[in-house]
């Protein structure tokens, strides 16, 4: 099973970045690190919620807790985001936008066959 | 090993079919496809563009891609082999990232010549889970996601750069 941990790590990037509060909280995490007060504040969410929140950013390895201080600071880890990164978009947006540009580039395509299409090299 | 468990799974819920219709013949459309020259010109999304472009273009023929994202690094590299090839009708492929733990996916491209010169393509991919299937596609992420994701994917970059 081995094999299949970085899939599931990056299935748990995926799930926690599904939700717009978690995003949210990231966002605010990439200015600097804060407390879970902190982050109840601007989100008006309840403790316990933004905690939850946390623990799911937390299995997916996208943020860490300071250990030592009484109020645990938690800060943005960007790895797996950086390990995400080839895949932020979605299949069918990776093809949409393919297709948008599969769909200029046969035009060019084109173009190019007219302006040869008069031209004979005698063959 | 996986492939057993994984090939149990129903078909029907881990592939996904893309069409599109273009006002193009299909021989162009398979040209497009069938050398690196082509596919560097429009192969993946905006800002990401084919960097690495190898291809052996023949039924057991290899390919090798690579895309460089905002952040200015080259991506993992993803390919396979070309399993079947017909002449502007058909490309089927197998595919997948050369990262550990990365799935593998079977994609087949058909080119349907309809009337007025239009051409419809369609890409039907098949993954070889349903959690691979999922971890791909908009499956599961709610409406307005995507413009969460751009806004990371400007993070990412951001912060790429910056421990760059």
């Amino acid at each position: 099973m081995a094999q299949n941990s970085a899939a599931e790590g990056l299935d748990r990037v995926f799930a926690a970045l599904s939700d717009p509060t978690r995003r949210a909280i990231l966002a605010r995490l990439a200015q600097g690190e804060a407390t879970v007060n902190e982050l109840v504040e601007p989100f008006g969410f309840s403790q316990p919620t933004i905690s939850k929140h946390l623990k799911v950013l937390e299995s997916a390895g996208l943020v860490a807790r300071g250990k030592s201080a009484q109020f645990r600071p938690v800060r943005l880890n960007a790895a797996p985001l950086a390990a995400a990164a080839e895949w932020l978009g979605t299949y069918e947006e990776f093809w949409a936008e393919s297709l948008d540009r599969l769909d200029d580039y046969v035009k060019v395509m084109q173009q190019k066959e007219k302006r040869h299409a008069g031209k004979r090299c005698g063959k | 090993m996986q492939e057993s468990a994984a090939a149990s799974e129903p078909v029907s819920e881990r592939e996904v079919t893309i069409t599109r219709t273009f006002d193009a013949p299909a021989r162009l459309l398979f040209e497009a496809y069938s050398k690196p020259e082509h596919i560097k010109r429009w192969f993946g999304p905006k800002g990401w563009p084919v960097t690495m472009c190898e291809m052996d273009f023949c039924v057991g023929g290899k390919f090798r891609f690579a895309m460089t994202g905002p952040s200015g690094k080259q991506n993992t590299p993803f390919g396979g082999e070309y399993l079947d090839i017909v002449p502007n009708r058909k490309i089927v492929y197998d595919n997948g990232f050369e990262s550990e733990g990365a799935g593998r996916m079977v994609v087949t491209v058909t080119f349907d010549e309809l009337e007025g010169g239009k051409t419809k393509l369609t890409i039907h991919t098949v993954f070889e889970s349903i959690a691979m299937r999922n971890s791909h596609v908009s499956l599961g992420f709610e409406q307005g996601t995507n413009s969460g994701l751009d806004q990371l994917a400007e993070l990412t970059a951001d912060l790429a750069a910056r421990n760059a």
